[in-house]
């Protein structure tokens, strides 16, 4: 009985499935114009960056094996997703549930930043195969900081991909299986949590063992305490920029009560930003006092750093204090940008500028590595959207669609 | 007789502890300044 039961369910889920691949809205979009080519050339290059290697369409050499799709990717694309473990942190842990409303969009958020950002990994390994040996343990490299990350990455994709799955299942009408793993999420936060501050500042831990390669001014013991603050800040500016670009494209979905609010919202992650980077910027100016650092402010890269500091760092954390007291939100999301801004040059200048910054054969990404990064940035855009016009992102949690598939007949609301 | 001696502050890291001390003081007066006059 029910096994039959189970059988119906499964035949109706085609059905179910077929309807919900049809595009949702138009297709001859500005952004679909724009992206498609994109997406297509990228894989393109993709070919032939796994048919002839990776020189073929890098210019990464033994001297610089780190380029940009690692530099942006995977070091600046984390920084980028940290908004999924602070605004968990804040609604599950620290009960404030006036940021529940934008959970599902920022772990949904998160989660695509590490499929992509992160998977892009593979992308950039000469062997690509291998990348599934600190997990299988072909060569567990203990003391290795990037076996850390290998298995953080992994770990918080399953973390998130939990926390996630209450809306998968009720885009699927599952009930019972939403029960089940709503009652998974907190663990699955504190556990994300965790893993989050570890791989964040397990990030900064990779430039440690190249102290001979960074400049002076970039590289101090405490990068990994940079990284994991900068991540508090980058997060929560991603989700003030990425949750008004998506109130204003997806504005069908979201009700009256969460519009009105949503101002509110962006005002308390503005605070919280300006907070974490006064935090911040202080621990850059002790670093700069602890390693007398006046000696280098000068030339190109001295003002270089001080553009960082001062003008993405400081001058976005004023930005936010100053649109929060005065209720400004355009100075808020002109902050958020300044500070998205701020972490990228941060980051790249770790990663790819300054690095090797002593050589004349500098590394300066190709036109292809560029395409290839537009290609994953875009592609994770097309399957949020795909989720958002589809599962229940962004409209109130408790809905469930008119015509399920999985789990009961009935249509009852779920508690929230 | 040495009457006088120099107390460098940078190598008795005491810039660094009178960064601490200002950061301190500035971290609560920016608390106070986000608190506003719009109370949430």
């Amino acid at each position: 009985m029910a096994e039959g039961r189970v059988m119906a369910e499964v035949r109706r889920l085609g059905p179910f499935l077929a309807a919900e691949m049809r595009p949702k809205g138009p297709v001859l979009t500005p952004f679909n114009l724009i992206s498609i080519p994109i997406i297509l050339l990228g894989l393109g290059i993709l070919v032939v960056r796994f048919t002839k290697g990776l020189g073929s369409v890098t210019n990464l050499s033994q001297e610089s094996p780190w380029g940009l799709w690692i530099g942006f990717d995977v070091i600046t694309g984390v920084a980028f997703a940290g908004g999924a473990y602070v605004i968990t942190f804040a609604v599950y842990v620290m009960r404030l549930e006036k940021y529940k409303p934008i959970v599902r969009a920022t772990v949904l958020n998160g989660l695509l930043a590490y499929v992509f950002y992160a998977g892009a990994l593979t992308l950039d390994l000469g062997r690509p195969w291998n990348i599934i040996n600190p997990i299988i343990g072909n060569d567990f490299g203990y003391n290795s900081v990037l076996f850390l990350v290998s298995w953080h990455f992994m770990l918080y994709m399953f973390a998130e991909l939990i926390e996630f799955s209450p809306a998968v299942a009720e885009w699927l009408g599952a009930k019972r299986a939403r029960r089940i793993l709503s009652g998974m999420t907190v663990g699955a936060v504190i556990f994300g949590i965790t893993l989050s501050t570890l791989h964040q500042s397990g990030l900064g831990a990779l430039y440690l063992m190249a102290k001979p390669k960074i400049h002076p001014l970039w590289y101090t013991e405490f990068i990994p305490i940079l990284f994991l603050v900068s991540s508090i800040f980058a997060g929560l500016s991603m989700i003030i920029l990425e949750g008004t670009i998506s109130h204003r494209v997806f504005s069908a979905q979201v009700d009256e009560k969460r519009h009105a609010g949503f101002e509110d919202m962006l005002f308390g992650l503005g605070k919280g930003a300006a907070i974490a980077m006064f935090v911040y910027y202080f621990f850059h100016a002790l670093v700069f006092v602890h390693d007398h650092r006046w000696r280098l402010i000068e030339g190109f890269w001295g003002a270089w750093y001080l553009l960082e500091i001062i003008g993405l760092v400081l001058v976005p954390c004023f930005l936010f204090a100053y649109g929060v007291r005065n209720r400004r939100i355009g100075i808020v999301r002109t902050a958020a940008i300044l500070a998205l801004l701020g972490i990228l040059m941060n980051r790249l200048n770790i990663s790819v500028i300054t690095f090797n910054w002593y050589s004349p054969h500098h590394y300066y990404p190709t036109w292809q590595e560029i395409v290839v990064t537009l290609m994953v940035i875009f592609s994770e855009i097309w399957v949020f959207r795909w989720i958002v016009l589809r599962m229940p992102v962004l409209r109130a949690a408790h809905e469930l669609p008119s015509r399920g598939t999985l789990g009961t007949s009935r249509r009852e609301p779920v508690p929230g | 007789m040495e009457t006088y001696t120099y107390v460098n502050i940078f190598e008795t890291k005491g810039l660094e502890y009178l960064l601490l001390i200002c950061f301190l003081l500035l971290f609560v007066l920016l608390v106070r300044y986000l608190r506003g006059p719009h109370r949430d």
